[in-house]
């Protein structure tokens, strides 16, 4: 047995790492708190477009860090939770304030409907099977007829709280969720469902030796996923003002999927941001430099190719490569 | 038999490979019985019939004179059965006494909301089966690691954290694959007093090893497989005067 001295030193190090990445979000939040005081209304729009993004880079990212599986049909619960929240407010005059609690349980319901017949399927052949939802978002949605506003969507417009300037809202409500998941999901973390997904993930024969299935390790990380999911989409429908078919293509699916591979699918809130950074630029960057799309699409092929049956693993040797940033 | 897991006719194979023939054997509570056998004989392949990983076209296993075998083995997880892996299965990202402490989670009550919200029974809990895994990892002298990865720990380290796991649920049935493969001198040593302090009255133990100093130090009584069948069962005495045992397995190959 080795002396206990040759593991203590990582311990400690790993404590104060944990302390210091509190304190480091702790400083990050307090920042975006207050930029609205200081920024124009143009980069205020952006960044709680941004932070609802990031919101949607972390049901990806927490499918691959608990599920240990790819999808690439994210955009489907996205949608799920933004029309949700338009419609509601179109058809009952409510605003996202209820919307979003709403579109959260609509999706761990639909979260689970899919996990459950696809239960048996991993890696590539999950992962196409998630692309099916993608595809079909778009024509779902003009199938709802007028009620979803065809291809011009819907305006989100109703303010949850009264008195304060709706702006405001549409970038402090992503703010504050935003932070909310971050906790939560680290709280998640040591939980005992938390501790039963990781193992389930790496060993599900142990994970299944020790009382939990693999159908219930596939169908929880798949419900909560969809359902950070479907939340995220209701932030992002309030905070863009806006909903549309086209904004929930597969090419959405494939930026949340490359948007968490870029953040090391990291849970922590830095993490997330850089990822919500990724997908809300690029699609801007792309529109003005059109010949860098087959590039791009090469690319998040390339990545889907490369986690391959094992991306959990595939990311933790990148994530201990790149210097240790476990993050969340 | 009552205090007893009993397997009867089983018989295993995958493709036209036979793995298990017509296998019946039982292991007894309060003893610690050994399952040796050449490399290939099938003996952790009878581990994965017993705990439900694999399922044999025929036999029955009964635990405690009640039949289990069509139970999928999250649910004999449940039944009190528990196991140690040849392969070390322990989760990666999870410290020490998080991977002991998740071999108790199924016994949580802990609901969603509790996993998410700091509620105070799921807290109430996480401190109990802290407390638990502490416990366990102190009486195998493994104290030092709770806080480390496995992966910073040598594979017999490794090993014991599995028992660990294991035992912290205090299952009815504790089945441990190679416990000692890996493991230096002062680590057996070790191990084999962690065995035999671990036995009692109403714990059924199953030790599959090759080392059979350990093995005739632990066991109360031994079953021997080759190529699939159980050719010997009795004590250690008994096995190691067997003739067909110490030809196929015990004797000295240069013979
Ligand atoms: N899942 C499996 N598929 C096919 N063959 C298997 C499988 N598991 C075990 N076997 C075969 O069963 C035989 C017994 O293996 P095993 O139970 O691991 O033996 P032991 O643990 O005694 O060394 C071996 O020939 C092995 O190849
Ligand atoms: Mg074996």
């Amino acid at each position: 047995m080795p002396d206990g001295m040759s593991v203590a030193e990582p311990v400690a190090m790993n404590v104060a790492r944990r302390s210091r990445a509190w304190s480091r979000d702790a400083v990050l939040l307090l920042a975006l708190a207050l930029l609205p005081t200081t920024l124009g209304g143009f980069w205020v729009y952006g960044i709680g477009v941004c932070m609802a993004n990031a919101m949607a880079v972390l049901s990806v990212s927490f499918l691959l860090r608990y599920g240990g599986e790819v999808s690439i049909g994210h955009s489907f619960f996205l949608a799920l939770g933004a029309y949700t929240v338009a419609i509601l407010e179109r058809q009952a005059g409510v605003s996202v304030a209820i919307g979003l609690p709403v579109a959260a349980l609509a999706g761990v319901l639909l979260g689970l409907g899919f996990a459950w017949p696809s239960r048996k399927l991993s890696g590539i052949y999950l992962a196409v099977a998630t692309m099916a939802l993608a595809l079909a978002v778009p024509e779902l949605i003009l199938q709802l007829g007028p009620v979803a506003g065809g291809y011009e969507g819907l305006y989100v417009a109703k303010a949850p709280l009264p008195g304060i300037p709706l702006d405001l809202q549409r970038y402090y409500l992503p703010l504050v969720v935003l932070a909310m998941a971050v906790v939560l999901l680290r709280r998640f973390r040591h939980s005992r469902q938390g501790l039963a997904l990781l193992t389930a993930r790496d060993h599900p024969r142990a994970a299944e030796a020790f009382g939990f299935s693999r159908g219930f390790a596939r169908l929880a990380a798949f419900a909560i996923s969809a359902g950070i999911a479907a939340i995220a989409g209701a932030l992002l429908a309030f905070s863009a003002s806006t909903v549309s078919p086209n904004s929930y293509t597969l090419w959405t699916a494939i930026y949340l999927l490359v948007g968490s591979v870029i953040s090391l699918s990291g849970l922590g809130l830095v993490a997330a941001l850089v990822g919500g950074a990724f997908i809300t630029l690029v699609p801007q960057l792309l529109a003005a430099w059109g010949d860098w799309v087959p590039i791009l699409y090469g690319f998040a092929l390339l990545v889907v190719v490369i986690l391959g049956d094992r991306p959990a693993e595939t990311l933790t040797k990148l994530r201990g490569r790149i210097g240790g940033g476990r993050h969340g | 038999m009552a205090d007893a897991l009993t397997a009867e006719g089983i018989n295993l194979a995958f493709g036209g490979h036979r793995v298990l023939t017509d296998v019946s054997l039982d292991f007894r509570a309060g003893q610690i019985t050994g399952l040796i056998g050449p490399n290939g004989a099938g003996k952790t392949s009878l581990f994965n019939c017993l705990t439900g990983l694999y399922q044999p076209q025929q036999g029955s296993i009964a635990l405690c004179g009640r039949r289990i075998e069509a139970l999928p083995p999250a649910r004999r997880a449940r039944e009190g059965l528990a196991r140690s892996f040849q392969h070390v299965a322990l989760c990666p990202d999870l410290t020490v006494a998080e991977n002991v402490m998740f071999g108790r989670a199924r016994l949580g009550k802990a609901g969603w909301f509790d996993a998410f919200l700091p509620l105070p029974r799921g807290r109430a809990e996480a401190a109990e089966a802290r407390a638990a895994a502490e416990k366990v990892l102190a009486r195998l002298g493994l104290s030092a690691f709770s806080e480390a990865l496995p992966a910073s720990l040598p594979p017999g380290t490794q090993r014991m954290v599995e028992i660990a796991r294991a035992i912290v649920a205090e299952p009815r049935v504790l089945l441990l694959d190679e416990p000692a493969a890996g493991l230096n001198a002062a680590e057996t040593r070790h191990l084999t007093e962690a065995l035999r302090a671990l036995a009692a009255p109403d714990l059924i133990m199953v030790v599959v090893e090759h080392d059979m100093d350990l093995i005739m130090q632990v066991c109360d009584r031994i079953h021997v497989l080759n190529f699939g069948r159980r050719i010997a069962s009795g004590t250690p005495a008994e096995i190691r005067a067997d003739p067909e045992v110490v030809r196929v397995y015990l004797g000295d190959p240069d013979d």
